[in-house]
């Protein structure tokens, strides 16, 4: 089970959108970038989809300054593939950052390549 | 047509003063330098990308290029419209740039110059650009006006919007109708009044008492923290380590310069004192009416929104906001001269800066206060949204009536299909742009006759 918890403007609408496809194998929750931070670095959370209105460094907050740059990735409003998911993850990063206007694309993509990884 | 056109330009008001210039290029060459400096930076999605750039692990271009990637679509999806639209500078026209500049500029001594030279080209540019425009047959920079009723009435729900979305219907429901009601009682009682104005403050003191209600109610009862919590209110002896060092010498580091953050708190004080800038995203509209009063009270509402983001990200990345909280903002439209208005900015920031440092541990115990900023931006964003698009499509009605609408609509509609390469909220506001320009380039090949009487 991968939990995933959410941050930034949409984060209500990410939650709502994972949580409609009923994908087993992770758990997402509404959180903020603070809490996330302290939850991912003791390891009560696993990942973290952030938004704000340009995909970047606000989506992100005080995760970039606290998990270093090594561990997060922004979209920004581009919209990503699987592979380039499925590649992220392999990598080592927990941490994503998207833009509000992408959440219906970007966060069922992550979330199905989040729960592939798990499984 | 010589003196309607005088009279369009005038109540269109980008007719600055020259010390109004003044002031505003020697405050664009102060945020340039602040940038420069990495103290500052006004975009707050740029912020957190600043603490790589103090410590040398990203270089001045790569940190430009992030900051011009962030900050383009919003100085001419938003800033630029809402300026020609309404006369009236705002922060995204005038900071986002400096941003750019200061951070690009490879000596120290060219970023307050290019800052000012970008303040220049805004205050002189403008005004022609403003000119040329209402001399066009079809005046799109007049219709663009249409956009400030559904803005300012929509941005009075957004309080009950953010209610909704943090503490659900029955609240939010709640909310909305005190909101409405007071909406209605202000029209009919106090006539003079922005009738959102009361209606808002009612629904922000709602939204924060909610949220403080929560928080003490869930530090009273620690186990009824829901799972889904995530961390909740504790960050844990082991977590918080890290986040208190990180924040503390973020702290340290803004402290060291606080003879410059007050220099910018007197800077963008004044120029809101000045009458000619609009802070917040529905302000332009009220300062362009002459509305000091209701502006005041919109920015300050707002500065909620952004002052949990605003002092987080500063206190992780050790770079500041131009504006500060914002506060600065509605404080400077309420000062009767620009002396004082420095004065108190200055005091203001100096303020700020020396709190800085227990916001962010009063921001760390109180978790609903936070969540409610973010839930405050997103429904910002929401009002904002369906304001801007549907006093675009009034703009395009006033211009050139169905066709208008077919051009501007079949534009936005055109930008959706295509995948959103122009960011939603500034996709309206440039197919008026681009309408109002292919509704002139008809009229010249006698394909269109203008709307009779004109946009009011």
């Amino acid at each position: 089970m991968a939990k995933i918890l959410t941050g930034g403007v949409g984060k209500a609408e990410v939650a709502t959108a994972v949580t409609g496809l009923g994908i087993a194998g992770i758990e997402i929750a509404v959180s903020s970038d603070m809490d996330a931070a302290a939850a991912l670095s003791a390891g009560r959370a696993d990942y973290f989809l952030g938004t704000c209105h340009t995909g970047a460094g606000a989506s992100l907050g005080v995760l970039v300054g606290l998990l270093g740059r090594a561990d997060c990735h922004t979209f920004g409003r581009s919209v990503p593939t699987e592979a380039d998911v499925t590649a992220l993850l392999a990598e080592g990063k927990r941490v994503f950052g998207f833009s509000l206007d992408r959440i219906d694309t970007v966060a069922p993509l992550m979330a199905r390549a989040i729960a592939a990884r798990t499984v | 047509m010589g003196t309607a056109l005088a009279a369009a330009a005038d109540a269109a008001g980008l007719d600055f003063s020259p010390a109004q210039k003044l002031l505003v290029v020697g405050v664009c060459a102060l945020t340039a330098g602040a940038a420069h400096m990495a103290l500052a930076v006004f975009n707050d999605g740029v912020r957190p990308f600043m603490l790589d750039f103090i410590h040398g692990r990203a270089t001045r271009n790569a940190t430009g290029a992030v900051s011009f990637g962030l900050s383009a679509g919003f100085v001419f999806g938003l800033g630029a419209p809402m300026a020609l639209s309404t006369g009236v500078l705002n922060p995204w026209l005038l900071f986002l740039p400096t941003d750019v500049l200061g951070i690009l500029a490879p000596r120290r001594w060219l970023a307050p110059l290019l800052g000012a030279a970008w303040g220049a080209v805004v205050v002189y540019g403008l005004g022609g650009a403003n000119e040329l425009a209402h001399g066009l047959p079809v005046d799109f920079l007049t219709a663009m006006r249409q956009m400030s009723t559904p803005i300012l009435f929509l941005f009075a729900l957004f309080p009950a919007l953010a209610v909704t979305k943090q503490f659900g219907r029955l609240r939010g429901a709640l909310t909305g109708a005190v909101t409405l009601g007071l909406v209605v009682l202000t029209m009919r009682v106090w006539p003079g009044v922005f009738a959102g104005a009361p209606a808002m403050a009612v629904g922000v003191l709602m939204l924060i008492g909610f949220a403080v209600a929560a928080d003490v109610r869930t530090a009273r009862a620690p186990g009824t923290v829901a799972a889904e919590g995530a961390g909740g209110v504790g960050m844990g002896p082991g977590a918080e380590d890290p986040m208190a060092s990180l924040f503390s010498s973020g702290a340290a580091r803004l402290r060291r310069h606080l003879p410059l953050f007050m220099a910018l708190g007197a800077g963008v004080c004044a120029l809101a004192q000045m009458k000619v800038f609009g802070g917040g995203e529905a302000t332009s509209f009220l300062i362009a009416k002459g509305q000091y009063a209701e502006a005041a009270q919109v920015d300050f509402y707002r500065v909620f929104g952004f002052l949990p983001l605003i002092a987080t990200t500063a206190l992780a990345s050790g770079a500041y906001g131009i504006a500060g909280f914002t506060l600065v903002y509605p404080i400077g439209y309420l000062l009767p001269n620009p002396f004082v208005a420095a004065a108190v900015g200055a005091l203001v920031f100096a303020l700020e800066v020396l709190a800085l440092s227990s916001i962010g541990r009063a921001l760390g115990r109180l978790p609903s206060v936070r969540d409610c900023s973010e839930h405050l931006r997103a429904a910002i964003g929401d009002a904002l949204g369906l304001a801007i698009l549907f006093g675009s499509l009034m703009a395009a009605n006033a211009m050139g009536g169905g066709l208008g609408i077919l051009i501007c609509g079949g534009l936005y509609l055109l930008n959706e299909a295509m995948g959103r390469p122009v960011v939603r909220m500034a996709a309206a506001p440039a197919a008026v742009l681009a309408g109002g320009v292919a509704l002139n380039g008809l009229y010249w090949l006698g394909l269109f006759t203008p709307v009779a009487g004109g946009p009011a």
